[in-house]
This record gives C-alpha cells, sequence and structure tokens, in this order.
C-alpha cells in the first residue's frame, strides 16, 4: 500500500525522468548575503543560528544547501512564508541573484558559467518572469509594455506590436491595448505582465507570488488563467507563492521552504497526506483534505467485489468525490485503472481520510 | 559655557571592579543611567568632555577674546598676486589662450546668436512661438490653452512696458545658460545616479552650492573672464546646474525596482535598461530639475547684470543707480512674467508625464500634429511680421508706469516713514530694533570667547545631527576666523539671525493662517509667486526710503526674500497632516486652537524644520545683496570687492560667507538629507 | 552582487565617457589659441561701445557723444553699465573703447596705460570734479559752525544714529569711490563714525529722505552730481589740500583734491578708431553743459537720447569744433 502511495502526481501524468534532462536542475544552491558570503555555505558557520552568524559576520542565508529538478511541462510550486527565501531562490534561477554556490544548470547547460551574452539570451528567450508588483513601465500602453520584452530582444516596431497584439488577446485584454498601467485594474495589470512574459515565447515561465497583492476573487480569475494557459500549452512553470491552497490549486509538485530551505517536496498529495514534520503538519492543518487527496492514498489493498468493478473510481479522483458515490451506493466501491482492479475504498477509508488519521494509518503500515 | 556641560563627563564604562568603593549596586546604577541616556546626551557628554581638556588649554595660549591672530592665515597677499597675474597675463598666457579665452568667445557668440534668432523672428514671431510652445507643453488641449494664455500675456507684458529688447537679450542668455546647465547638470545627475561612489563624492559639493550665495563667486569670475556674458553665464551655470543634478541622480535612484527588476529579467542590457527603463520612468524628475533650473537661471542672470550680463538685470540695475524705482519695477515686472511663463509651461508638461491620455479632456491635437501646428503658426506670424515690417515692437504700444510707481512708492514712504500716530513709523523701528536687538545680538556674539562660539556650534550641530555635522560646522566656523574676518562674519551671523527669527515668526504666522483659511492662500499665492521672482534689486530703494540706510534694512529685505518658501512650506506641511489624525483630534472635542497645537504642529514638524533651513540660506543670500543698503560686515566686502576688482577683499568675505552658509545648514538641517528638493 | 556591482561599473564608465565626450568638445574648439577680443569691437569702423557709470553726469557726456556719433559720423553706439573699476578692465580687453569721465585710478593707471600700455589717454573732459564732507543747508544755516570740521565736532550729537555706534555718522557711498574718510576721522580725532550705504542708489534715498525730514546729517559728497539740483549741501572744510598729503593713505588728514576728469581710450581704438576716435578726444565740454544735460535727464524725465539732441541742437558750435 505504502508504494502505490508516492511517487504518482495528482493530475498530470508523470513527468517521470526519462532521457531528456530536466528543464532546470538544481543541487546543493545557496544564497548567502553579506560580506565575503562565499565562506558560510557547507562551513560551520552555516549550522550557527541565523541572529548569532549575522553578529558574527554580517551575513544572512536566504537559500540554504537547496536541491530539486524541474520537469517538462510540469507545474513547480515553490511555497513558503514571507522571508522563507522563496523569491531569492527564484531570482537565482536565472541569476537577476547571484547564488553563491552550487549547481544550476538548465537543459544541462550551467547556468552559473554562462557569459553576459549567454545569460542575456537565456533571459530574453528561454525563462521569463512575472512579478508580484507587475513592474510595468507606467509612460507605455499596454501593447508596447506587452512588446518590451521582444523591443528588447531587438525586434522591429510593426513585428513586436503584431506579436504583442496576439498574446494581448491571448490573456483577455483585447480593446484596452491602447491604455496605461494606470488605467488598469491590479488583475488587468497582472495580465499584462503575465501577457509580456508569454510573448516572449519562453520555454519555462517563472512567477515571483504573482496574485498576492490581487483580491480573493480576481486572485481566483488569475489562477483559473494560468490553470487554462498551462492546459493549451503546456509550458513549464516554476510559481512562488506563500498561499498554499494556490500552491495546491496550481501545483503539480510542491516545495515548501523555511528559513532557506526544502523541508518537503512532493505532489500536493503528499504533502497533505504525509507532512515531512511538525511544521508542514501545522501548515496543513486546515486543509480539506478530502479535495486533496485521492482514493489511491485512501483505498485499501484487496479485491473488488465483482468483475464489474462497482463504482469504479478511477485512481485519481478525489476523497471528497469518492464520499458521494459510496454514500449514494452503500457499498465499498472499486479502484481501477486500466481495467485492473488496484484496491477498494469503503466508508471507513474515506472517514479516516477526512478525520485526518489517514496519515499516521499510512505512515504506521 | 557651563550650561552645554549637562552633567560630569561619564565615569569610564569598564572602571572600578565590583566590589569597589561605590560598590556593584551604584556602579550599576549608573551603568543604567548611562545606557538609559539618549545617544544624544550621551554624545553631548563626551563633546563636554572633550571641551573639558581643550578648553583651559586654548584659552590659556590664546586668550578668550576675538579670534586670536595667531591662528590666522594672510590670504589676501597670495591672493592679490594671483589677481595681478591673471590681470598681466590674460591676454598671453596659454591656459587662457587655448581653453578659458575659448569658452568666452564660445559663450558670447552662443549668446549673440540666440539673440539674433529671436531678434530675426520679430515680436509676432517670438511670441506666436512661445505662445504655440506653452500650448503644446500644456498637451495642446483645453489646459493647454491656459497655459497659452500665460505665455500671451507674459509676452504682451514685456512689449507694454517698453522691455521687449532687454527681454529678447536675457532671454537669449538664458536659452544659453539653461542649455548648458542641464547637459552639466544631467551628465552630472547621470554619474551619481547610476555609481555609488560618483554619488557620495559629489554630495557634498552639491550640498555646498545649494548654500553658496551666488553674489559671493561672481569675483572671481569677472577677474578672468572680465565683465560681459561670459562671467554671467558661467557664474549662472554654476548656479543653476545644481538642481538639475540633484534631481537627474534622485530620479535615476529611485526608479520603481520592480520595473527596473522586470526589465533585466527579459535581458535588457545595461544601455537598454538605461534608455528604456531608467530614464523614462525619471521624466518627471528630469523636468521638475528643468523647471528648477531655469528658475535658478533666471534669478542668477538678474543678480549677475552686476558683472555685466545685460538684458532685463541691466535695465532694473540701472534703475537703481537713478534712484528710479518705477523703471525698476517696470524692469522686473517682465522678469516675473517670464518666470512665471516658463514655471507653468514646464509645470504643465510635467502634469501631463503619467497622466494618461485619456483622463486628460478633450484634446484638440495631439503628438506630432500639435508640434508641426507650433512651427507653422511661428513661420505664419514671422512671415506676417515681416510683411507687416513689424520686427520691432510698436512703439506706441507701451505703458510707461514708472511715474505713477515713483508717486505711490513716494506717498508710502512718506506716510509710513515717520509720524504715524502711537506706531512711530518704519523708521523709528529700524532704529529701535537696531539699537535693541541687532547691536546688542553682535556685541554679544562679537564679545564671547572664540571657544565658546566654537562650541556652541558643535554641540548644536550635533543636536540635530552627528559627529560629522558637528566637526564639519565647528571647522567651517574656524575658518573665518582662520581667514582673519572673525568679527566680520559674527556682525553678519548677527544680521542674519536677526532676520531668520523675523522671517520664522512672520512666515509660521502667515503660513498657520493660510493654511486654515482657504481665501488667504488663495489671494496669497500670486503674492509669494511674485515675491520670489521678482529680482531683489527692485525693492532695496523703497526699504532704504524707509528704513534708512544700515542694517536694518538690508534685515527687512531679507526677510521679504525668504518669507515666500517659508509661508508655502509652513502652510504645505500644515495641509499635508494626517487627515485621520486630526479627525481623530476633531471627534474627541478639540477646539481649533488645540488641533493646531496638538496635531497638526507636531505632525507638520519636518516640514518646520525644512522651513528652518530654506529661511537660513535664502536670508544669507540677502544679507549679502544688503551690502548695497548698508548692511556692512561680509556683504559689504564682497560688494566692495566685486566693484574694485580687489580679489583679497572679495574672495575671502565670499570664502566666509559660504563658511557661515555651511554653518548655519549644518545645524539647521533636521537630518541627513534623504531627499533632495 | 557580482552582477550589479560589475553593472554599476559599466555605467560609471559610460557616464564618466559622456563627461569626457563634454571635455573632448571644449578640447577640440580648443585647438587653436582664442581670439582675445582685441581686433574685434574696436578698430572696427561702424560700431563702438561706450561705458556708462552710474551717476548722471557721466550718462550725459555718454549721451551727448552717443548722439553726435550716430547722427554726424553715422556710427553705431552700444552702451554697457558696469562700475569703474570693471570698465577699467573692459577698457583694457577692448570690450568697451572709451570711458568718458573718471575720477581718478592711480592703480589701475599704473596697470593698464604704464604697464601693459592697452589703455591711453583720451584727455581732459573739461569738467573739474571736487570730492568733499557735505551737510544740508538748512542746517548749516541754523548752525554756522558745522561747515568746518572743528565746529561740526562739536554737533556730532546730532548725527548720532543707529548705527553710527554713539558716535556722529559720515554717510559714505558706494565702495567704488575713492574715499580717505576713516583715516581722516582717525587723523583730525573726530567723534565720527563712517558708514557705508554699500550703493550710490541707497546713499541718494538716504540723504533725500534726511533732506525732506529737514534732519541733521553729513555726507561724503561730490561735485558735479545731478542730486545738487535738487537738494542744497555745503561743503564742511577740512584742512586745506596740499600737494602729497594724500601720499600715505593711512596718513591723511586734509581735504580732497580737485579732480580735472579724465577719458581714457582702448589703445588699439585710438590708433583704429578713425573719426570717432578723434572725436572723442575733441570731446570737452564744461559741468554747467554737463550739468544741464544732466537736469533734462534728472529733473524734467527726458530720456538720454531727447536730452542729447536738445542740448546739441542749442549748441551747434561746441559740437562743430568737437567735429574738427
Amino acid at each position: 500500500m505504502s508504494t502505490t502511495l508516492s511517487k504518482e502526481p495528482a493530475r498530470e501524468p508523470a513527468p517521470e525522468p526519462t532521457g531528456a534532462p530536466p528543464v532546470f536542475s538544481i543541487r546543493k544552491l545557496w544564497k548567502v548575503f553579506g560580506p565575503k558570503a562565499e565562506r558560510v555555505p557547507d562551513s560551520e558557520l552555516a549550522d550557527l543560528p541565523a541572529d548569532e552568524l549575522r553578529r558574527s559576520t554580517g551575513c544572512t542565508v536566504a537559500v540554504r544547501d537547496v536541491s530539486f529538478d524541474v520537469h517538462k511541462g510540469e507545474v513547480f510550486v515553490v511555497m513558503g512564508l514571507s522571508g522563507s527565501g522563496k523569491s531569492t531562490l527564484v531570482r537565482c534561477l536565472t541569476r537577476l541573484i547571484e547564488p553563491t554556490a552550487g549547481t544550476l544548470e538548465i537543459d544541462g547547460e550551467d547556468v552559473r558559467a554562462m557569459d553576459k551574452s549567454r545569460l542575456r539570451e537565456l533571459r530574453r528567450h528561454r525563462a521569463a518572469m512575472v512579478f508580484q508588483h507587475f513592474g510595468l513601465l507606467p509612460h507605455r500602453t499596454v501593447l508596447d509594455n506587452v512588446a518590451y520584452g521582444l523591443e528588447i530582444q531587438g525586434l522591429g516596431k510593426l513585428e513586436r506590436r503584431a506579436l504583442a497584439m496576439k498574446v494581448v488577446t491571448k490573456v483577455g485584454l483585447e480593446g484596452m491595448e491602447h491604455r496605461r498601467p494606470a488605467q488598469l485594474s491590479g488583475g488587468q495589470q497582472q495580465r499584462v505582465g503575465l501577457a509580456r512574459a508569454l510573448a516572449v515565447d519562453p520555454e519555462v515561465l517563472l512567477f515571483d507570488e504573482p496574485f498576492s497583492a490581487l483580491d480573493p476573487l480576481i486572485r481566483r480569475d488569475m489562477q483559473e488563467e494560468v490553470i487554462r494557459l498551462h492546459r493549451e500549452e503546456g509550458r513549464t512553470m516554476i510559481f512562488i507563492t506563500h498561499d498554499l491552497s494556490e500552491a495546491l490549486r496550481l501545483g503539480d509538485r510542491i516545495a515548501l521552504m523555511r528559513d532557506g530551505e526544502i523541508v518537503q517536496c512532493g505532489t500536493p498529495e503528499e504533502i497533505v497526506a504525509q507532512p515531512a514534520d511538525d511544521y508542514v503538519r501545522d501548515f496543513v492543518r486546515d486543509v480539506p483534505r478530502e479535495q486533496v487527496i485521492t482514493v489511491r492514498t485512501a483505498m485499501r489493498a484487496g479485491a473488488c467485489s465483482g468483475p464489474d468493478h462497482p463504482g469504479a473510481l478511477a485512481p485519481d479522483t478525489i476523497v471528497a468525490t469518492a464520499i458521494e458515490i459510496v454514500a449514494r451506493s452503500g457499498a465499498a466501491a472499486c479502484v481501477v485503472e486500466d481495467g485492473d482492479c488496484l484496491g477498494v475504498v469503503d466508508h471507513e477509508n474515506l472517514l479516516a481520510v477526512v478525520a485526518g488519521i489517514g496519515s499516521e494509518r499510512a505512515a504506521v503500515s | 559655557m557651563s550650561t552645554l556641560i549637562p552633567e560630569k563627563p561619564a565615569p569610564e564604562k569598564t572602571g572600578s571592579p565590583p566590589g569597589g568603593p561605590q560598590g556593584p549596586a551604584t556602579r550599576s546604577l549608573l551603568l543604567r543611567r548611562l545606557s538609559v541616556m539618549s545617544p544624544l546626551a550621551r554624545r553631548l557628554t563626551a563633546l563636554a568632555a572633550l571641551a573639558v581638556v581643550l578648553v583651559p588649554f586654548a584659552a590659556v595660549l590664546w586668550g578668550s577674546g576675538a579670534w586670536p591672530g595667531e591662528l590666522g592665515v594672510d590670504v589676501s597677499g597670495p591672493l592679490d598676486d594671483l589677481s595681478q597675474w591673471i590681470v598681466d597675463n590674460r591676454d598671453t598666457s596659454p591656459v587662457f589662450l587655448y581653453f578659458l579665452l575659448h569658452i568666452s568667445n564660445t559663450s558670447v557668440d552662443a549668446v549673440d546668436g540666440v539673440y539674433s534668432v529671436l531678434d530675426g523672428l520679430g515680436w509676432p514671431g517670438v511670441t506666436a512661438a512661445a505662445v504655440l510652445l506653452a500650448w503644446c507643453a500644456g498637451g495642446a488641449s483645453r489646459a493647454g490653452l491656459k497655459v497659452a494664455a500665460v505665455a500671451l500675456g507674459a509676452f504682451a507684458g514685456c512689449g507694454l512696458l517698453g522691455m521687449w529688447d532687454p527681454a529678447m537679450l536675457t532671454l537669449a542668455l538664458m536659452t544659453v545658460a539653461v542649455a548648458v546647465s542641464v547637459v552639466v547638470g544631467f551628465a552630472l545627475g547621470l554619474a551619481a545616479g547610476l555609481s555609488r561612489p560618483v554619488d557620495r563624492a559629489l554630495r557634498p559639493v552639491l550640498d555646498t552650492m545649494q548654500v553658496l550665495p551666488a553674489f559671493a563667486y561672481l569675483l572671481p569670475f569677472v577677474l578672468v573672464f572680465g565683465t560681459g556674458s561670459p562671467a554671467a553665464l558661467l557664474a549662472t551655470v554654476i548656479y543653476a546646474a545644481p538642481p538639475m543634478a540633484r534631481l537627474t541622480a534622485l530620479g535615476l535612484r529611485d526608479a520603481d525596482p520592480s520595473v527596473l527588476e522586470a526589465s533585466a529579467s527579459l535581458g535588457a542590457s545595461s544601455r537598454q535598461q538605461l534608455l528604456k527603463a531608467r530614464l523614462p520612468l525619471a521624466r518627471k524628475e528630469l523636468l521638475l530639475g528643468l523647471n528648477q533650473t531655469i528658475m535658478m537661471a533666471l534669478s542668477m542672470v538678474v543678480i549677475a547684470s552686476v558683472i555685466g550680463a545685460g538684458g532685463l538685470g541691466d535695465e532694473v540695475y540701472s534703475a537703481l543707480s537713478t534712484v528710479d524705482v518705477g523703471a525698476a519695477l517696470a524692469a522686473g515686472i517682465p522678469i516675473v512674467l517670464i518666470a512665471v511663463w516658463l514655471d507653468r509651461t514646464t509645470e504643465a508638461a510635467g502634469e501631463r508625464i503619467g497622466a494618461p491620455p485619456a483622463a486628460d479632456g478633450p484634446r484638440l491635437l495631439r503628438g506630432g500634429p500639435a508640434w508641426a501646428v507650433a512651427a507653422v503658426g511661428t513661420a505664419v506670424a514671422f512671415a506676417v511680421g515681416k510683411v507687416a515690417g513689424a520686427a520691432q515692437w510698436p512703439a506706441g504700444w507701451t505703458v510707461d508706469i514708472s511715474g505713477s510707481v515713483n508717486s505711490f512708492q513716494e506717498w508710502t514712504v512718506d506716510n509710513l516713514h515717520a509720524g504715524v500716530p502711537v506706531l512711530g513709523g518704519t523708521e523709528v523701528w529700524a532704529s529701535n530694533f537696531t539699537v535693541w536687538i541687532l547691536n546688542p545680538l553682535r556685541d554679544v556674539l562679537q564679545g564671547a570667547p572664540w571657544w565658546s562660539l566654537l562650541l556652541l556650534v558643535a554641540a548644536l550641530a550635533l543636536l540635530v545631527g552627528n559627529w560629522r555635522n558637528a566637526l564639519g560646522a565647528t571647522a567651517a566656523l574656524a575658518a573665518t576666523g582662520v581667514l582673519g574676518v572673525w568679527g566680520n562674519t559674527l556682525d553678519t551671523l548677527s544680521q542674519v539671525l536677526a532676520a531668520l527669527a523675523l522671517t520664522l515668526l512672520l512666515g509660521v504666522a502667515v503660513g498657520i493662517l493660510a493654511a486654515r483659511v482657504g481665501w488667504v492662500e488663495r489671494v496669497l499665492r500670486p503674492v509669494l509667486d511674485v515675491l520670489q521672482t521678482l529680482p531683489q534689486f527692485v525693492y532695496l530703494i523703497p526699504v532704504v526710503a524707509l528704513f534708512g540706510v544700515g542694517r536694518a534694512a538690508a534685515i527687512t529685505a531679507a526677510v521679504a526674500y525668504a518669507l515666500p518658501a517659508v509661508v508655502r512650506i509652513t502652510t504645505q506641511g500644515l495641509k499635508k497632516t494626517d487627515p485621520a489624525a486630526l479627525e481623530a483630534a476633531r471627534s474627541l472635542g478639540a477646539t481649533g486652537a488645540q488641533q493646531l497645537r496638538q496635531v497638526q504642529l507636531p505632525l507638520a514638524r519636518p516640514a518646520l524644520l525644512l522651513a528652518v533651513n530654506q529661511g537660513v540660506v535664502l536670508v544669507l543670500a540677502v544679507v549679502i545683496v544688503g551690502g548695497l543698503v548698508g548692511g556692512g560686515a561680509l556683504g559689504y566686502d564682497v560688494v566692495f570687492g566685486l566693484s574694485r576688482g580687489d580679489l583679497g577683499v572679495g574672495l575671502v568675505a565670499g570664502a566666509a560667507i559660504v563658511c557661515l552658509g555651511l554653518v548655519l545648514d549644518r545645524v539647521t538641517q533636521p537630518t541627513v538629507r534623504e531627499t533632495d528638493h | 552582487m557580482l552582477h550589479t556591482h560589475n553593472r554599476q561599473r559599466r555605467v560609471l564608465r559610460t557616464s564618466l565617457t559622456l563627461i569626457a565626450g563634454l571635455g573632448l568638445t571644449v578640447a577640440v574648439t580648443g585647438c587653436g589659441a582664442a581670439d582675445t577680443g582685441k581686433s574685434g569691437s574696436a578698430g572696427s569702423t561702424d560700431s563702438l561701445t561706450l561705458t556708462v557709470p552710474s551717476w548722471v553726469g557721466a550718462e550725459a557726456n555718454v549721451a551727448v557723444a552717443k548722439y553726435v556719433l550716430e547722427t554726424e559720423l553715422d556710427y553705431k553706439v552700444n552702451t554697457k553699465q558696469m562700475g569703474e573699476v570693471i570698465a577699467w578692465d573692459a577698457l583694457s580687453k577692448g570690450t568697451i573703447d572709451a570711458v568718458l569721465e573718471d575720477w581718478g585710478h592711480p592703480k589701475q593707471e599704473a596697470q593698464y596705460v604704464d604697464k601693459q600700455k592697452t589703455v591711453v589717454s583720451g584727455g581732459d573732459l573739461g569738467v573739474t570734479g571736487h570730492i568733499g564732507w557735505f551737510v544740508p543747508k538748512y542746517w548749516a544755516d541754523a548752525n554756522p559752525e558745522v561747515t568746518t570740521y572743528k565746529g561740526l565736532n562739536k554737533y556730532a550729537a546730532q548725527l548720532k544714529t543707529s548705527e553710527s555706534g554713539g558716535k556722529g555718522q559720515l554717510l559714505e557711498g558706494s565702495p567704488d569711490y575713492v574715499t580717505f574718510d576713516d583715516a581722516i576721522i582717525g587723523n583730525l580725532d573726530l567723534d565720527l563714525k563712517t558708514v557705508y550705504a554699500g550703493s550710490e542708489a541707497a546713499q541718494i534715498t538716504q540723504i533725500q529722505q534726511n533732506y525732506k525730514a529737514k534732519k541733521p546729517f553729513l555726507t561724503y559728497w561730490w561735485t558735479p552730481q545731478w542730486l545738487n539740483a535738487q537738494v542744497d549741501l555745503v561743503e564742511v572744510k577740512l584742512p586745506e589740500y596740499k600737494e602729497g598729503c594724500d601720499a600715505d593713505p593711512k596718513k591723511v588728514a586734509c581735504a580732497y583734491p580737485n579732480t580735472p576728469l579724465q577719458k581714457w581710450l582702448n589703445a588699439d581704438f585710438a590708433k583704429d578708431g578713425g573719426k570717432a576716435a578723434a572725436f572723442l578726444k575733441n570731446f570737452k565740454w564744461t559741468a554747467d553743459d554737463q550739468n544741464e544735460v544732466a537736469k533734462m535727464i534728472t529733473q524734467d524725465k527726458l530720456s538720454a537720447d531727447e536730452a542729447a539732441k536738445k542740448w546739441v541742437t542749442a549748441n551747434p558750435d561746441a559740437v562743430k569744433g568737437w567735429l574738427a
């Protein structure tokens, strides 16, 4: 049972490591701010508590020994509270902030070894970023803001405007292309920011808390927009947020950061069902578990009650849906994948998930 | 002196061992008191300790009177030699032939060139160009029409007052001076805005220039370039470039970091970053810089008339020599008009930046076409003027105001000068003010031991700033003693202090009134505008007529000049106080006076401190001009040096004034300048 | 960090390049020796520049000379207002071509006439100037003693002002003017103190104000001066002037000498100035003539040009003499 619990992500087909290298591969990455920062990583200094380190060296560790891969087509969410180092981390990826130590590869190419022009190339064509405070040029129209990245690439005026216009339409801003940022609502401004990033057709989109400054309703709209875009284009995305529900909604995998370190990295379901420590457990306490955890986790091994697989739930069905079906039929339901029966869920299994004792049980077994 | 030492020097912190004579309890109490003492008190204590050591030493060695002669350096000898060398060599030395004379000739050519263009356009062409320019700057919309009307009024005013030609000469000089100032200021601002080290190096220089009274540094330019436009131009550039540099640096430095980051994340090169993001983001500051540069240049072009700048300033200055207030005013008003025109035009352009086009009201035209219309309009006006033979402003279209102004002046003076029942009259006030306030103040300052004044300045500078601040202020004051003008400096200081006190009393009172009563502010605004831009020379004569030759006259002129800025800053500060705090006070039933005293004034403290600082700088600038009406002391020395070409006297006095300015700036500058305004 | 640091360095370099470029522009234009201006306005045949000093007597000189030059000799005359010492400087450089009324500047004469030879004498103006101490006539009439320095000393208390620190006030004028008054007061042991008005305008205003109020006052003053037509002043007798009594400025204890006012020309202009230079050398008139024109300007409020025209029309013979 425990073997089936992990690995499989919730929605998308598994981006299992194939022959192709991951889009981003990060190993033992450090970012230390302060004088002579390079002496801190992997030394005994790094083990000092933060305030003691600052007192003795004037340094602050923002990203601490972080490793992860981001695969093609994946939405990788980095989540943490403010000050956890997540925004610094995402800036390290395109060296907007220079990392202190570690390796950093994009498509197998060493980013830290890139010279200026190669790095510029990376920023212009391969990774584009969407910012929390939009970062729009107030004196330009929506269209020219969207075209800004293309302008930097050196495209002619007509060409870049035509391209930009297509993206403006894609993010639902047609008719507003001649307005200035100040005349738009926050949500619309972030659509411009999104369009600007999309316009350069990057391999990876980086989002730095893009929706934190927006109203809850608009935030939801924008999340839908991102999900839609991802569905349509399948672009790799790295998404920074401090909002757990946003992380759970969007993420194929989530890296949870605390004090510069990744405390847990896994699918939303893993995070919720199997918190790595008390910090994570505390974090996910109020998550409606039945909305996240799937029957694959909730089921118990066992044969179906018949060859016609009563109930016949797909393994990635969430528990909330399963409850409805099981409650209606009044009987246990089968979990079926490719015509094979994987297991069964009954009242007891499902209730355990809702009650939050599923994880303990999983851990025990 | 003793009042400066709050208590005995602090006992050494790591002193007596626990269990010593004082016992651990006493000691920890002392320590606690030390740590409870504000850092300010601690610093003052340290200063007091320093004083206790140094003062007896200094007093025994050099006495306790005025600045000791042993500590002076004779600079007038070398300066006279230098001045002689310049006079002997300025036609032969390569420094002049290959460098300075080129600057000189180029500036003459440039001014002449612009003047001949203006002259060639004729008055219809120039007026049309100015009006259409204003209209374009105002967004070629209905709002632009208002700006255009101001322009039309300004140029019609110049013509009507019979000042067309001098106005064009002033405009020509201004154009060149502003162009050079903007280029120089922009280059410096660019360097400072993009590089921390340059900024750090440039900042003190710009700070010093800001407190430099223009009069103080005219002399060296006269010596090197002789009288005329080159000297005037360079002095103007030095005066007018700093605000451009400051604001450029500020604009570049304060650019929204999120925009810059976004731009960098898209792979912008540093050049693209500068041209496409930083500079456009700083447009507002750049335009504000242009505006301030223009205003500074205009006031300087007038002052520079003393060294032969020509134009309107010259007309004012000439009128002064025949004691013709009317004629001086007739030349002064066009200066105000030009100032208002340029101010409103640049202001309108500044307001349009960032304001989205749709919110701009109905646009008659936009962008390129508007400028084309302006160009065509100017050409048409020029052609019509040529055909009609109207290059010169028609002689019949002038109004002579000098007669009526003079009789009004005379009438006012006759009625206020003496014999006003109960109140006495201005002459009596002036004499009482001099006898009962100025003389005692001066005598106290000049009678105080030199080291006590140094200590006082150090303590005051410490109170408002840090050690570096105190050191700078003390060194500046000491420098005046070293230069051998200790007595005169203190005389001037007494005048500045008296003028400052008066300015603040009046300014804050009027400012409070204006902040609380709407119509007072509306009435005051144009009056303040005029007072601020009217050349100081214009009101020197009425001031002498009312108050007589002497320091009281100089102080009155200074108060008149500094008052508008103080009133304006006070009003703005009071009006900007947090409305929520005011509402809270009102909801608790506070009376108007209580609101003012308990909420508005405390909250407006930064603005009031700024008003003090500005007041100091402005008052100092005019107390120097007061040398022309009997203010004596450093102001007279500067005027003396200027009119006689005496570098030894003039430059030393100028340097002393700069030092005095630095002292006053350091002891009134509330915190280290973070924002530049 | 490293990256931003590099960027800063880079922009620093860019801006330094910009500044250097500015400097270069200056340097490029500076590849040849500059024109010192000597051959500029001076010596050109159709225009010249005269200085207008701040007092009206001298303005009358310039007005008449300008009128004649423009109407009879067809020159274009520019005028420039400047201080006396500065005018000497400008005269040497050729910024102006002539000074028509000079009250004596030995230091400048030594520098420019004798040493640099950039300025040459244009002869006497014909007017004699006199500097002295003056009191209003109404006060002198009431107290005849005040017209001598010894008698004046007894009345010093009446001259006290808030500026004169317990002594009698001697009002001084512009810093331009030659004055030995501090030395004279000290050496004659008088109970007086000089108070510098700082400008002629301030001094005149003060005199007018005092005169209107019929107050006693004492001032450094001179003739010819247009104000003398409006206010009636009497000179205070100082110890008689003897040749050389003012040799050491610190030991002066005598009256001021009578000064035959001088004309000075730029050397190049005097040589190549043609008819204009010849005319200015010939230009000579009396104090009465000068006062007449000055009075038209100040009292009758005529413009300088109108006053000159009126006088020239009335005195054709004098003009003919100058042009001969």
